[in-house]
């Protein structure tokens, strides 16, 4: 455990924030579930933790059919919200599959997407792990590897992103707004994720300082009729996925006008099932198309010795999560 | 002995978080210790560099090796007298600060300088190294019984097959801590422990102290399963020297992490089993256990031992071998033996019944054993049938043919049963009792509860021997000065303390009926002793219409009170007339989600027979919580060694997965009293009962549900696919 | 805003710095940080507690070590148990998880805080008859975040199952536990 001290810093404003998260050591903390761990297993060693959770980003904000969350709202909140359980309710199963309600009473929007990986050689500082300790190695590769990835691994890292509630997001199309001292960007949030490269693999794209502010849907409640987060897990609560699918479609005249496909546990991001996606507009929601959509999902797929297992059940996934989403009415 | 629903004594306290667990004590000056740890698996000790911890703040002390060798050779020294690494994550050192933060520190701050060797990290690198031990426990690891290899050659049918089981981890939910410090030359040492006079003899034997001169204290223990007992011994008298050298009180805590290392796990197991059968019959068994053991300790559990009882055979042969790894040691868990060994035994079963082409019951049944073959000796009670009998008509194990092709759902689901056994045995035991003048009662007694209902059972015991209510009852225990008690282990608690508070009682009723007959002119002058009953806070004739209440007795003649000793022996297996066992059958029903692999069980029916149930309430609670132990050794629990570190991987409980709420089925619990005249009350153990058999019971369930027999343990998502 | 520290937070208007409370100068492992103290203003079961805490002090960490409150349990202490939940304005959080200075305002519930003996609350009293509970270490930890489950709306006993899914028991009284918060909350 952890020992390292640091100073803590309560943010009154955003601006005080931003200018003091852009030196070397400065952490942000918003609920505190995922940083403190990471402190605790001498995983992170800040010098400076810079609380966030006292500012006012936890709101929602509604302006035409864009839906804006504030960084800071607290999980429980999100997901009791009567505007995103009626319209957003996919964003509502992501979140109600995670972790506890201890956990998400305290943990925040902006966070969850920020957590780091549960690959367990990244959360034991004794292990090699390139995305803790870059150049140190990947014990995962040859390890013990039934948690890794199916695709966007690289030689230096086969690490899954853990957030179900990104897995949600991506398949909304949502967008990421990004603070600095220099001012405000917004990205996709497939953005904020990028590929491990070969010898090293960030989590996110964020630069330093920059800070999730909040997250933006537009248009998404389009989905809110077909949409279902279906996470696959070994016991029934209180775990990762050991592989997730959220699935949201838009149904017209008895056919898939839209198709959204993400996949959680099997990639660093939330990864999206484009061709799966494809292969359904135009088609009834029908067994076979789902099978299509199921089999189009694994193509690609890199295992490792002990994850091979993955393929067949995110094939299924799809399918399973399809045939909820298009059963809806 | 009555059977009646008591609530649990100390359940006030523990509801109002007033239970205070050992490690919450805080006397003053108190420190805090942390262990600093290997790196690597295998290697010697070079050096500890520790100019920079001593500089930190806060630092106290630092104990090693060296200052162990003060310390008596034993064999819970040995581990912290040498330099050797023995596993990744051994300690090599405590740190003692003013706070646990600066100790940690100081600890990170610790430089060991490590000689490494080539670590052997998996039992599976060197099956072709395994010895057998002497003993697995207090049974032979070999057995021999007829000619098991001739009759297989001549079975009808043979099953022979590999079964493995995964290395598990107890977790109590309070990580183990001593606070202990020193009294001149006496010591006084809070400590989560199963086992107080053992803790004190060992302390006694390492520091070379008469035991009187030492307190051991385990009053509320919050779980314990088996890894409160041995390996953790060195890191307490670690935590003691620290004490001693500062002169201070010391705190050791292990996180959650440490638990997985240093204080014992279930064994991993490969079982071979083959099963020989004629007409249905069983004629040979053979059973093969390979396990795991560390470096430095050796342990085996009994896995194949409940193989030599559980069915008539003639011919029955049993090996146990182990492979010494640089992992962690091994140590007795809920069910120790009986959970493999009946995960494969029970599953053969059923293996064979589908080859045989009948009901897996209607097999067990066929082959029931209605002596103790392995000892030719009778069973002293075995209601094994009628546990079959009742568990399948409340399961309605009947429908199960008709049901085996049901979906509910996406839940395909499957039936199993098997059957579950523990032996019943006693430690000694010594109890007080101590009636004051106003007719209540303390019951003292040096064992411990682990949360098996001890502080209940002791004061039900006395207070039903004296026909006093509960309320009347103070039960101490979990503290040397009290009397020798047994440990908490191996479901032998109550059938232990049963007799030694009975002799003790049934000393103060003696004593309550001379006063009270003492008298002639008194309503129970004159009658016979053997006339006289204790209920509801009276002495009655039970011939007459006379009475007097309890506490008009001793005011009229032990105005002090009235105190007494009683002890009962261990069981002598030398001379044991009939052998003692406790029996049950569980039956299960899951659903399996066949495209993604997801298991849940649905519903568990079990029926018990373990001798005289003292406390229905607490006894369910007891089979309910076994029977969610073996959930998770079933489908969830596996501590899993990186094969290239030895270091145990996702050292947490987001990693290593424990059932939850979510994962419970709903439970039918039959308890069958017996009525046993060889134990003492007719009392069996029924803690470990619950987390065997179910794990076979899994097994053929998720058989039934979706063909697939699988013959490992955890059975996961991508076992189910 | 009851709380010293929040007082002094608020009354800069801007990032609070703690110049004013640093006691040790002290150089800590690692990095040259200077040792900060945080004056904690927190109130407990009704109670107001004034302490001087390290900034890397949790909630449990005050609760349980500084307060001698130690009805609130220490399982794991990475959020992975459910043992140190107490209630914060009514809501079940892990006080492991919470970094103490981050709650100078809150207003925190523990066991002791529920009910005493003689005055035990409904759950508690539930949990006794049901017998949900062994050893007793998890049981603080599961009554209080029942009662928080329970006030967050009508359930079912799946609800409670999975609502309740963040506090582990080992001992396995997880059905008795379930049956007493069901009778309580009317189902």
């Amino acid at each position: 455990m952890s020992s390292a001290s640091f100073n803590y810093i309560r943010a009154a404003e955003l601006t005080d924030a931003l200018a003091r998260g852009e030196r070397a050591g400065a952490a942000y903390l918003a609920g505190g579930t995922d940083l403190l761990p990471l402190w605790k297993a001498s995983l992170t060693a800040p010098q400076e933790v810079i609380d966030i959770s006292h500012l006012p980003l936890a709101t929602i904000t509604r302006s035409g059919d864009a839906l804006t969350i504030g960084a800071t709202a607290r999980l429980s909140d999100i997901a009791a919200h009567p505007e995103v359980k009626a319209h957003y309710p996919l964003v509502c199963d992501g979140i109600l599959a995670s972790a506890s309600g201890q956990v998400r009473n305290v943990a925040t929007m902006g966070g969850n997407l920020l957590q780091r990986t549960r690959c367990p050689y990244f959360r034991d500082a004794g292990l090699a792990c390139n995305k803790r300790d870059p150049g140190s190695g990947c014990g995962t590769r040859h390890g013990e590897n039934r948690h890794a990835v199916l695709f966007g691994g690289s030689p230096s890292c086969v690490a899954t992103h853990p957030s179900d509630l990104a897995v949600a997001l991506a398949a909304l199309d949502a967008k990421i707004v990004v603070s600095s001292a220099n001012g405000e960007r917004e990205l996709a949030l497939s953005e904020l994720y990028p590929l491990p490269g070969e010898t090293t693999a960030p989590d996110s794209s964020l630069r330093p300082g920059e800070m999730i502010t909040a997250i933006r849907m537009l248009n998404a409640a389009r989905f809110a009729n077909h949409a279902t987060y279906l996470k696959i897990r070994d016991r029934a609560s209180f775990e990762f996925a050991v592989v997730s699918v959220a699935a949201a479609l838009r149904i017209e005249d008895g056919a898939i006008a839209e198709a959204r496909l993400a996949a959680g546990g099997v990639a660093p991001l939330p990864w999206r099932l484009e061709k799966s996606e494809a292969a359904l507009i135009g088609r009834a929601p029908t067994e076979e198309a789902f099978a299509e959509a199921g089999a189009l999902a694994i193509g690609g797929a890199r295992p490792l010795e002990g994850n091979a297992f993955k393929i067949p059940l995110l094939r299924n996934a799809v399918i399973r999560a399809l045939q909820t989403a298009g059963g809806q009415s | 002995m009555k059977n009646r629903t008591i609530a649990r004594y100390e359940g006030t306290l523990k509801v109002t978080g007033q239970a205070r667990y050992e490690g919450e004590m805080m006397p003053e000056g108190l420190l805090h210790a942390a262990l600093v740890e290997s790196p690597i698996a295998c290697g010697e000790l070079q050096s500890l560099d520790t100019s920079r911890a001593a500089t930190l703040p806060g630092f106290a002390t630092l104990v090693t090796h060296e200052d162990t060798a003060s310390l008596k050779p034993s064999a819970a020294t040995a581990l912290i007298r040498e330099k050797a690494i023995h596993f990744h994550g051994q300690p090599v050192a405590l740190v003692a600060a003013t706070t646990l933060s600066e100790a940690r520190e100081a600890a990170k701050a610790t430089q060991a300088s490590i000689a490494a060797r080539t670590a052997l990290t998996q039992m599976g690198q060197a099956l072709d190294q395994a010895y057998e031990p002497a003993m697995v426990g207090r049974f032979p690891a070999s057995t021999r019984r007829g000619d098991s290899a001739k009759a297989l050659s001549e079975a009808g049918l043979v099953v022979w097959r590999r079964y493995t089981t995964a290395v598990n981890n107890h977790h109590p939910m309070e990580p183990h801590a001593v606070v202990c410090w020193w009294e001149g030359k006496k010591a006084v040492v809070h400590t989560c422990t199963q086992a107080i006079f053992g803790t004190r003899a060992m302390i006694a034997h390492a520091f070379e102290m008469p035991p009187a001169d030492i307190r051991v204290l385990s009053r509320y223990l919050g779980g314990g399963f088996g890894c409160k007992g041995q390996l953790w011994w060195p890191w307490m008298f670690w935590a003691m020297l620290a004490s001693r050298k500062t002169n201070r009180p010391v705190r050791l805590e292990l996180t959650r992490a440490q638990m997985f290392t240093l204080v014992g796990r279930r064994q991993e197991t490969a079982q071979d089993l083959a099963l020989g059968f004629v007409d249905g019959r069983l004629t040979a068994i053979e059973h093969d256990v390979i396990a795991q053991t560390s470096t430095h300790a050796e342990f085996s559990d009994s896995t194949a031992v409940y193989t030599r009882f559980l069915y008539a055979c003639p011919n029955v042969t049993t090996r146990h071998s182990l492979v010494r790894t640089n992992e962690p040691q091994p140590v007795p868990m809920r069910a120790p033996g009986t959970a493999p060994g009946t995960f494969a035994l029970e599953s053969a079963m059923d293996e064979a019944a589908e080859l045989l082409g009948i009901d897996p019951l209607e097999l067990r049944l066929n082959n029931f054993a209605d002596q103790d073959q392995e000892n030719s000796r009778p069973w002293s009670s075995n209601s094994l049938r009628e546990c079959y009998r009742v568990g399948a008509e409340r399961f309605g194990w009947a429908e199960r043919r008709a049901r085996s092709a049901a979906k509910v759902g996406r839940w395909k689901i499957g039936f199993g049963m098997a059957t579950t056994l523990y032996p019943a045995i006693r430690q000694a035991c010594r109890a007080r009792v101590a009636l004051r003048v106003d007719g209540s009662l303390l019951v003292q007694c040096g064992t411990q509860d682990m949360g098996s209902g001890t502080y209940t059972a002791l004061g039900q015991i006395a207070a039903d021997a004296l026909g006093l209510s509960m309320d009347k009852i103070t039960v101490e225990l979990g503290d040397t000065g009290l009397p020798d008690g047994p440990f908490s282990g191996g479901s032998q608690v109550t059938a232990s303390i049963f007799p030694a508070v009975e002799a003790a009682t049934s000393k103060l009723r003696a004593a309550l009926a001379s006063i009270a007959t003492a008298d002639t002119t008194l309503p129970l002058g004159g009658k016979p002793p053997e006339d006289l009953e204790f209920a509801d806070g009276m002495i009655r004739s039970r011939s007459g219409n006379a009475s007097e209440r309890l506490t008009g007795v001793l005011a009229r003649a032990a105005t002090d009170g009235l105190e007494a000793e009683g002890e009962s022996p261990a069981t002598d297996h030398q001379k044991l007339a009939a052998s003692g066992m406790g029996y049950g059958a569980i039956f299960v029903e899951i659903g399996v989600d066949p495209e993604l692999g997801e298991i849940r069980v649905r519903r568990v029916c079990g029926a018990f027979a373990a001798g005289h149930i003292l406390n229905p309430l607490l006894a369910k609670s007891q089979y309910i919580g076994g029977l969610i132990g073996g959930i998770g050794m079933a489908l969830h629990e596996q501590a899993v060694t990186d094969a290239a570190t030895g270091s145990i991987l996702g050292k947490s409980f987001a990693d290593y997965l424990i059932p939850v709420h979510a994962d419970m089925p709903a439970f039918d619990i039959a308890m069958i009293d017996e009525d046993d005249p060889h134990l003492p009350g007719g009392v069996k153990g029924i803690g470990m009962l619950g987390t065997a058999g179910i794990q076979a019971a899994i097994a053929n369930a998720v058989y039934d549900a979706i063909g697939k027999r699988i013959r490992k343990l955890p059975i996961r998502i991508e076992d189910c696919l | 805003m009851p709380s010293s520290f929040a007082l002094a937070c608020h009354n800069r208007g801007r990032t609070f710095q703690c110049h004013g409370d640093v006691h040790h100068m002290t150089q800590s492992l690692n990095a040259n940080i200077p040792k900060q103290s945080i004056a904690l203003s927190i109130k407990i079961n009704g109670t107001r507690y004034e302490r001087e805490i390290a900034p890397t002090a949790t909630l449990l960490d005050v609760i349980r070590d500084e307060l001698g409150l130690t009805g609130t349990k220490k399982g794991c202490d990475m959020g992975g148990c459910g043992a140190c939940t107490v209630l914060v304005a009514g809501r079940r959080i892990a006080s492991c998880l919470a970094l103490a200075a981050s709650f100078g305002e809150a207003d925190v519930t523990t066991i002791e805080g529920i009910g005493t003996a003689d005055r035990l609350h409904p759950l508690q009293d539930a949990f006794i008859r049901h017998d949900a509970l062994q050893c007793g270490y998890c049981t603080p930890g599961q009554i209080l975040s029942a009662i928080a489950l329970l006030a967050e709306g009508p359930l079912s006993i799946d609800d409670i199952r999975e609502g309740m899914s963040g506090n582990l028991c080992r001992c396995g009284a997880h059905a008795n536990i379930v049956a007493a918060i069901a009778e309580v909350g009317g189902l």
